[in-house]
């Protein structure tokens, strides 16, 4: 029973996988535009100047990509090739391939919003359950209104703000990029400090703003779980307070949260794309943004189907792992 | 129940445990390591500079081959692939470099080009006339594969050697500003290859990077030490042949550091706390802020409006020639009066411009082809704002205002003119001049279209704000732009963004076009007759000359290139950067 739901899952899985990826094809192409052309005109007209010859070039270039193509002998290319995971030459980085361009910013972004996710989900979490717990201090409820302010504002703008403060005008932090300019990456300990103390600034703007949205969602959670019965129950048996906390309330209320952490991490790999753009820090959203803006066919394909890829992992593994997690729910029919 | 906390809990530490480890290695994986690490160089020795970069990085950083599809000389490879000559319109002066010599045939026809003796690529292979030949004749032969190739193959038949410092270059047709052509100046000039590194590569893909290799292979001073999407790091080689030679000193900048650009108010703040020396372009209004808080930046113009200087790339607002009613020239006109230049000097840049009457800029090789038209200019002046004269001119032509104050011609259309434009520009004076039109009478708007480069290039717009590539030392360049058609130089590629068409203004570009570069009386001449075709015509409508407004920091190097010192101008994204490189000076 447990290996069909598996494979049924499975099933839905690789669907939605296909579907996501016809839509990642076939959306960009109704911009109709001409990325090689565009970005031929753009390095022939450095400076102004208009380079001779652009016609020939983009044809060139168009048959380089496989632009000249009909659309279904692209459709089935892209196909085969998604299949294998295998991507293009980016357009607007051409020579290099949307894999290596991938494989170098993913990381940055994995590290930064990982561990950013991560701090939010559990600082929001457990402030959102000590705020509506009656025995939590009550200096506690001072937090939520910033928090809740926080969260009303985009996290670039958190940025700017905590750039001006922290980066200008004291200059505790520094300002942007993965690491001091004129630093020679090396794998020591104060080459990864460096590294670390450039993700404060955008891990900061990220987490003060995500930390009100999870504190909010727990705290609703938390008031109708201790309503139930089975709360009550504990407290008439006269267990401690601690225990009814974390055993009875919090491990009931927290599980649409792990949901969304799940969703939350499975959207890792689209980037925090302002942040990561005013900081300059080299992450994939920036790279995504810099695709967009060009109109990158082949690189926006690459990134945005990894990221549907993570989602339909992350997907399939809450569906697959809930029964475990909340034993009121099963893999058999009701 | 206790198994499952335990499995629990198990799963939990297990989880902190992976996800430690995990973040850990995640922090050093980002990072590409140099191969070896490069000296130490202190920061009074090391320039850095921002520049834009594609949102906060790099997309180039692994191409150092300029003609590679992608690449760009503007981030970095300019300078190490030094030019036959160079060319600063400021100092309105040649300064032959890898060649020694230059002549042409009476013709011009043929050009005779002698290279300089010792002279090594950074291997130690001695650079010679066949790297100058191989790169023409790949050029030729590679066409519209890569940047140049069409502008070689359209005139060049063949360049030969004849001994190891001379090359004779032959032309199809008389071609007397081919060395012009590949003369280093703004963006334009033919990077010269070494044939023994690129003769087996495909020009196209091929990166020319590789730093245990020590490449790019190159003569000049430079050596890339470090490139990533985050910065790229040059530092200085011990020796130049150039300083050898005396024809320059060897630069006192050891290492120059090129950041992509985090946006203007990250850009303002590293150079108010002295983080950056040098940086592309920042807005006028920007400009105040940064010298108050850091009194040591400064600009071509010093700390005062227009805070940059005159590049070479005046605007125009381009009305399409081809689309009824502006193939009209009084239509043309008509709009010319309406526009306020001044206001667009004051609005849009917060008074650091000024009106440009001409589509090329004000330089110094140019001042006497400007002065030569003035009477023509008097007579019709581009640059009026006179909305009385223009109401007069649609009303000769039948036109009548609808009840929105909408000029309508006789059959009932109205006067719409969409205005369409490419970033900074755009943003800073579509507002303000559709505007000015709307309040005279024109239906027109304004809009930032990503596809703007085809459509402008296709004639597929109605109204446009752009420049001029053209002239810096003599005319030719910014009249082709307007030529519909060429004899001279068949096949040739056509720029005519306006559409606008005149036979006669075609002939006379044409002889331009055959005439020595350094026969001014004749070029004056044929300059005057293009210009009382084009002013009466106004196939564009002139509007402000463009700037760069470049910060430059002296709190650590001084002898900048500013209008009291104008060796060359300060873009260290042209062709000509390494001239700033070798004159720049420490002030510690």
């Amino acid at each position: 029973m447990q290996l069909g739901y598996v494979a049924k899952r499975c099933g839905v899985f690789l669907l939605i996988i296909w579907l996501a990826a016809t839509l990642n094809f076939f959306l960009p192409k109704l911009s109709g535009q001409d990325p090689v052309r565009e970005k031929l005109l753009q390095q022939a007209q450095l400076g102004g100047y208009v380079q001779a010859g652009i016609e020939a070039m983009a044809k060139e270039y168009e048959q380089r990509f496989g632009l000249d193509k009909p659309l279904w002998s692209q459709y089935l290319a892209y196909l085969h090739e998604m299949s294998r995971l295998r991507f293009n030459y980016s357009i607007s980085h051409y020579p290099r391939t949307v894999s290596e361009i991938m494989a170098e910013a993913i990381p940055w972004t994995v590290v930064l919003l990982g561990t950013t996710t991560v701090l939010s989900f559990t600082i929001g979490t457990l402030l959102g359950a000590l705020l509506a717990w009656p025995g939590a201090p009550r200096s506690l409820r001072f937090l939520m209104p910033p928090l809740w302010a926080l969260h009303a504002i985009p996290f670039f703008l958190c940025g700017l703000i905590l750039i001006y403060l922290l980066a200008f005008q004291l200059q505790w932090l520094p300002m942007f990029g993965g690491y001091t300019a004129g630093a020679f990456p090396a794998l020591s300990l104060a080459f990864v400090g460096d590294v670390l103390t450039h993700a404060i600034l955008p891990a900061l703007s990220i987490i003060l703003v995500a930390t009100g949205g999870w504190a909010l969602t727990m705290r609703g959670m938390m008031v109708t779980t201790q309503g139930e019965d089975y709360v009550t129950f504990a407290e008439a048996k006269g267990l401690k307070s601690r225990t009814v906390f974390l055993r009875y309330c919090v491990r009931n209320a927290i599980l649409p949260q792990t949901t969304a952490l799940a969703l939350a991490l499975g959207q890792i790999l689209s980037g925090a794309v302002l942040v990561e753009v005013i900081f300059a820090y080299p992450g994939i959203g920036t790279v995504l943004f810099h695709a967009i803006r060009e109109n990158d066919h082949f690189l926006i394909q690459g990134i945005v189907f990894s990221v549907i890829v993570a989602l339909g992992v992350a997907t399939l593994l809450l569906d697959v792992l809930y029964p475990w997690l909340d034993p009121r729910i099963t893999y058999r029919r009701a | 129940m206790p198994e499952q906390d335990r499995l629990g809990r198990l799963s939990r530490r297990a989880f902190i445990q992976a996800g430690l480890l995990g973040a850990g290695v995640a922090a050093l994986l980002p990072v590409s390591v140099p191969v070896a690490k490069p000296r130490d160089v202190p920061r009074n020795r090391t320039l850095t500079l921002v520049w834009t970069g594609r949102e906060g990085r790099w997309i180039d950083h692994e191409l150092w081959n300029p003609y590679a599809i992608g690449s760009n000389h503007q981030s970095g490879p300019g300078i190490f692939y030094e030019p036959l000559a160079y060319y600063s319109a400021f100092a309105d002066k040649e300064y032959l470099w890898l060649a020694e010599s230059y002549a042409y045939s009476p013709d011009f026809k043929e050009l005779i080009i002698t290279t300089r003796s010792g002279i090594t690529w950074s291997d130690g292979v001695p650079f010679s006339a066949e790297d100058v030949a191989y790169t023409l004749n790949s050029l030729r032969d590679l066409g519209p594969k890569v940047r140049w190739g069409v502008d070689v193959q359209q005139f060049m038949q063949e360049a030969r050697v004849t001994d190891p410092h001379t090359v004779v270059v032959t032309f199809k047709m008389p071609a007397p500003r081919f060395f012009y052509f590949m003369t280093y100046k703004y963006d334009i000039g033919v990077y010269i290859v070494p044939q023994h590194i690129f003769q087996d590569q495909d020009w196209t893909t091929f990166k020319h990077f590789d730093l245990e290799k020590d490449w790019p292979v190159t003569t000049s001073p430079w050596k890339v030490v470090f490139a990533s999407p985050e910065q790229k790091i040059i530092d200085r080689r011990d020796t130049w042949w150039a300083a050898k030679a005396r024809l320059a000193s060897m630069p006192k900048v050891e290492r120059n550091i090129w950041l992509p650009s985090a946006g203007e108010q990250q850009l303002a703040q590293a150079l108010i706390t002295n983080q950056v020396d040098y940086s592309m372009s920042i807005q006028p209004a920007t400009m105040p802020t940064v010298f108050r808080q850091n009194p040591k930046i400064t600009t071509h113009s010093g700390q005062k409006p227009p805070y940059g200087y005159m590049d070479w790339w005046p605007y125009s607002l381009y009305v399409n020639n081809e689309k009824p009613p502006f193939n009209d020239k009084d239509i043309r006109w008509a709009l010319s009066s309406f526009i306020d230049r001044q206001q667009i000097v004051d609005v849009s840049w917060a008074g650091a411009a000024e009106p440009s009457p001409l589509p090329l800029p004000a330089y110094p090789a140019l001042l006497p082809y400007i002065n030569a038209v003035k009477d023509i200019l008097a007579k019709y002046n581009t640059l009026e704002f006179n909305p009385k004269k223009g109401e007069a001119m649609f009303s000769a032509k039948g036109w009548k205002k609808d009840s929105a104050g909408i000029w309508v011609d006789p059959q009932g259309l109205r006067l719409s003119l969409d205005i369409i434009s490419p970033g900074a520009l755009g943003s800073a004076v579509g507002p303000v001049i559709s505007e000015q039109l709307k309040r005279q009478g024109v239906d027109a708007t304004f809009s930032l279209p990503p596809d703007f480069d085809i459509r402008f290039q296709k004639g597929q717009y109605t109204g446009a704000l752009y420049g001029h590539g053209g002239s810096v030392n003599d005319p030719y360049h910014t009249l082709r732009l307007y030529q519909g058609a060429s004899v001279a130089v068949p096949g040739a590629h056509l720029v005519n963004f306006a559409k606008w068409k005149n036979e006669a203004y075609d002939q006379i570009v044409d002889e331009v076009f055959a005439t020595d570069m350094r026969d001014q009386a004749r070029l004056l001449e044929l300059f005057r007759k293009a210009m009382e075709i084009w002013i009466p015509e106004l196939p564009d409508i002139p509007l402000t000359y463009n700037y760069h407004r470049i910060p430059m920091n002296t709190t650590y190097w001084k002898n900048w290139p500013t209008a009291e010192n104008p060796y060359v101008n300060g873009a260290f994204w042209h062709l000509t950067y390494a001239m700033v490189l070798w004159n720049l000076q420490p002030t510690q």
